[in-house]
């Protein structure tokens, strides 16, 4: 479009316009002068009314284009179109009302010739010079008769003499007798060398021929005006042809001129005034074709010109899109040194610049770029777990590791808090739950450390969690990050080494010297039991039985905690869980305390990697707990087994619950540790010794005492996965 | 003043102007009409005897009537006519007369521009028949002629809108009334 503006053909145009005013030049020439351009006038109007249609096509592209480019919204179209508007209507009035004017002027001047006095003036002068002629003309006619009733008799010298004769004594300058046919018989003139009279037009022959006198004023060629008489010559006999005498009279040279006078004003002004029409519309056609090629010229000099003003507003225009558009690279070229020519140059430093900027800016955030995935590589590295906050709790990063020990995908949950789950997603319970007990803490301001024991469906993770607040100068972002770290395996080890110290304690300490104990207790019954007294020999029986007995009863505590220090190693099999169940409790069914047992067995039939007599032992513990419960007030045994699903992390749990009297309030938090027990006869271990076989199987346990009374134990224990032997192979 | 347009009254003056050109032709020999012509040997020179009609339109006419002279031209070629060409001009002919209405003399005078002889007529149809009747126009020598070629004479009238007064000449040269001319009327020689 401003290649096209550019190379608008304006020399053409020029060469135009140029030659449409030199037709119109010529012809306004033509219509005042008769000689200069008479043949051409024909066509200088074609030229001129082709240059003007011409002009017109060019006028109506130029204007379609305008609008075209208007209705399209393009840049710059409406200042065209309003700079268009403008150009043509300041045009238009002046050259309209001098139009106007002009044409009043120009009728106005051209009647103003005219003038009914100087008619009438005229009229009466015509008629004045008719009466003067008219009276010399009827003389004329007089004399002419006259001779021809001379010429009615012929004379003896014959007519020419004759006619020579009359000139004499007339005042007649020439005399013609014609015969019946026009021809001439004789002739007479003053004029020497005139040998041929003037001869009359065949109507006057008519005429005369007729027998009427013929009385006319011809204006002679050099001669003047003459007055022509014809008068028929009457015939002697009957037998003679009817001839004819044309006498002319020459008008007085003085009364000639003032009549040629008379009548050549007169002709003129009638002409003039017959004209006077034709002139005005000649004048008028001139006027208003220059009038035309005036407006059409303006008109498209107005297009050109609002065009070309416009132009580096469009090119400036387009430019601002440009860059908008993000094309920083946009320069405008500069044509001129006006104001609009600064702000091309100024637009072109702003686009330099911001080009500049942005090069830095790309630079800065490929630098960022690269510290962004520097520092990722580095979290992704980190065998912690890395998450961090915003100020309202909702998740902003995370890395592998966090993933990778929270066994989940932690993507969807980015820019959402704990209570926002993602839509058409379940959130598994175990990051539900972590998320839960990370909560409180991200308002905490100071640094942290806590806990949380969850349960995967890969099994129990303990996880050590470090948080602390982030920097936040400008309160733009700010937040919480939390670093954690799996100890599930750590945890485990820690208990494990402090059990194998307390077992290698008691083995040492205690179990040791039970066995001299037993032996020196033996051998005094042994000795002295046959040489006293048989009541004597009764108190020591029953003393050194007592003694043997309560060592006895202590190498089995030792070797209960030699059990439960000792470092297993499981034998995995694959178990049918209803059918192991199942047979295990049959022995139970039949007890002596009336207790009912109940088996609600999950119809899935789960298959559980584990090792069978850890598993039945657990169990075996369980259960007796619960017998040992319900010995008094009898009641009833249920023991559940249940698949549940979570995140596609298939567990089995197992529940055994009694309506006995329940846990001892507020000892349920310690119930799994050693030592611990409510039972007179108890070792405390039994509970311990269930929470070291769930551990071995990467499972978790929970007590609980449900609202509607006894006492409930939920152990869930990971379907086939893979860690339980990996657990084992560590802990060997 | 019938025969004048009001140029002020068209505001569409460039259709007006196109519409004009395109629609204006000679009005043919409704008006100009060559009855009969010959030529004739006479003395070596060839002279041309001619009848003509000549009615002037009611524009033209009027303008007579009004004073304005009127010219009446005949155009007379000689044509070497050729077998494998066009025809060759090879000698061109005008005779021209003037019009004009004395009103002094009440008379319709007929100028013969070439030889300036004015003769006087009473009335219009006198002198329009005697423009109408030529007789014994030399033409040309037989002595530029070629013998064994065969020649063609044409004649053509017509009113010279050239000669017209400059204000009428822009009307005359777009209206019909004023386009009068006669076919070209051709014999050989």
């Amino acid at each position: 479009m401003i290649d096209s503006l550019r190379h608008r053909p304006l020399l053409p145009m020029l060469l135009l316009f140029g030659l449409m005013l030199l037709a119109l030049l010529m012809m306004s020439d033509a219509t005042q002068h008769s000689e200069r351009f008479n043949e051409l006038y024909f066509w200088l109007l074609v030229f001129s009314a082709g240059g003007l249609v011409l002009l017109t096509v060019l006028i109506g592209v130029g204007l379609y284009q305008l609008m075209h480019r208007y209705r399209q919204h393009e840049p710059g179209s409406r200042l065209s179109l309003r700079l268009m508007v403008l150009f043509v209507a300041l045009a238009l009035v002046p050259v309209g009302v001098v139009y106007h004017f002009s044409l009043q002027f120009l009728q106005r001047g051209i009647d103003s010739w005219f003038d009914v006095r100087i008619e009438d003036a005229l009229n009466d002068a015509l008629e004045l010079g008719r009466s003067a002629l008219d009276l010399r003309m009827r003389e004329a006619l007089k004399q002419t008769q006259r001779i021809a009733e001379d010429l009615r008799q012929p004379n003896r010298t014959g007519v020419a003499m004759q006619l020579d004769e009359m000139l004499t004594y007339t005042e007649a300058t020439e005399l013609t007798l014609f015969g019946q046919n026009g021809r001439i018989i004789a002739t007479a003139s003053l004029d020497p060398l005139r040998i041929v009279p003037h001869q009359p037009p065949d109507i006057v022959f008519l005429q005369v021929r007729q027998g009427h006198d013929y009385l006319s004023l011809d204006p002679i060629h050099n001669v003047g005006f003459h007055i022509r008489v014809m008068v028929p010559v009457p015939s002697v006999g009957s037998a003679d042809e009817t001839r004819m005498l044309q006498a002319l009279f020459p008008v007085p040279s003085r009364l000639g001129e003032l009549a040629d006078s008379v009548q050549s004003a007169f002709d003129s002004y009638r002409e003039l005034k017959f004209l006077r029409n034709p002139l005005k519309t000649s004048f008028i056609l001139t006027l208003s074709l220059v009038l035309l090629f005036g407006v059409l010229a303006a008109f498209w000099a107005a297009l050109y010109a609002a065009q070309r003003l416009v132009a580096p507003i469009r090119e400036l225009a387009e430019g601002t899109r440009a860059v908008a558009a993000g094309d920083y690279d946009r320069q405008l070229p500069l044509t001129s040194n006006d104001e609009l020519g600064f702000l091309v140059h100024s637009f072109n430093q702003m686009t330099r610049n911001l080009a500049h900027a942005r090069l830095a800016e790309q630079r800065s955030q490929q630098l960022l770029k690269r510290q962004r995935t520097y520092l990722q590589a580095v979290l992704a590295r980190l065998s912690s777990g890395v998450l961090t906050f915003d100020h309202s709790g909702c998740l902003r990063t995370y890395n592998i590791a966090a993933e990778q020990i929270l066994h989940t995908r932690l993507g969807k949950r980015v820019g959402r808090s704990s209570d926002d789950h993602p839509p058409n997603h379940s959130p598994s319970q175990h990051i539900q739950r972590f998320f839960e007990a990370l909560k409180p803490w991200l308002q905490h301001p100071e640094d942290w450390r806590q806990e949380v024991t969850l349960f995967a469906g890969t099994g129990r993770l303990v996880l050590m969690c470090r948080g602390s607040s982030l920097p936040d100068p400008d309160r733009l972002r700010g937040g919480h990050v939390v670093v954690f770290d799996d100890i599930t395996a750590l945890v485990q080890a820690q208990r494990d080494a402090a059990w194998a110290e307390v077992a290698r304690r008691l083995a040492h300490e205690i179990k040791n010297p039970l066995t001299p104990i037993q032996l020196a207790t033996e051998r005094i019954r042994h000795k002295y039991l046959k040489q006293m007294e048989p009541e004597q020999a009764r108190v020591l029986d029953r003393g050194t039985q007592t003694i043997i007995q309560q060592v006895q009863s202590m190498k089995e505590i030792v070797n209960d905690f030699n059990n439960y220090a000792r470092p297993t190693r499981l034998n995995m099999t694959p178990i049918a869980v209803n059918r192991f169940i199942s047979e295990l409790l049959y022995p139970y069914r039949s007890n002596r305390h009336g207790i009912r047992v109940v088996f609600a067995a999950d119809t899935a039939d789960p298959t559980l990697m584990a090792d069978a007599s850890r598993l039945r032992q657990l169990l075996h513990n369980l259960i007796q707990n619960s017998l040992e419960a319900l010995s008094e007030t009898g009641g009833q045994l249920t023991v559940c087994t249940r698949v549940c699903s979570d995140q596609g992390q298939e567990h089995l749990q197992v529940q055994i619950c009694d309506d006995g009297p329940g846990f001892p309030d507020g000892r349920i938090g310690n119930m799994f540790e050693p030592y611990v027990t409510t039972k007179p006869k108890g070792t405390g271990l039994g509970l311990a010794i269930v929470r070291k076989i769930v551990d071995e199987h990467g499972g978790l346990i929970d007590l609980a005492n449900p609202p509607e009374g006894g006492a409930q134990v939920t152990i869930r224990l990971p379907l086939n996965s893979p860690s339980c032997a990996t657990t084992e192979e560590n802990k060997a | 003043m019938h025969g004048c347009v009001n140029v002020a009254n068209w505001p569409l003056l460039p259709l007006w102007l196109l519409g004009m050109l395109l629609l204006t032709q000679p009005v043919w020999a409704a008006n100009f009409q060559i009855l009969h012509a010959e030529t004739q040997l006479h003395e070596g020179v060839y002279l041309v005897n001619a009848d003509m009609h000549f009615e002037l339109s009611a524009d033209s006419r009027e303008a007579l009537d009004n004073s304005v002279p009127l010219t009446v031209q005949l155009t007379f070629q000689v044509r070497r006519q050729r077998d494998w060409l066009w025809d060759q001009v090879i000698a061109s002919v005008q005779q021209r007369y003037q019009l004009q209405y004395h009103s002094l003399a009440q008379q319709y005078v007929v100028t013969n521009l070439n030889s300036h002889q004015r003769h006087s007529f009473p009335t219009y149809a006198a002198a329009m028949e005697y423009i109408g009747r030529l007789r014994g126009f030399p033409l040309l020598d037989q002595t530029l002629l070629d013998a064994d070629t065969r020649y063609q004479v044409r004649l053509r009238a017509e009113l010279d809108i050239h000669s017209l007064p400059a204000p009428l000449r822009p009307l005359a040269y777009v209206s019909r009334a004023w386009r009068l001319r006669s076919h070209w009327y051709s014999w050989m020689l």
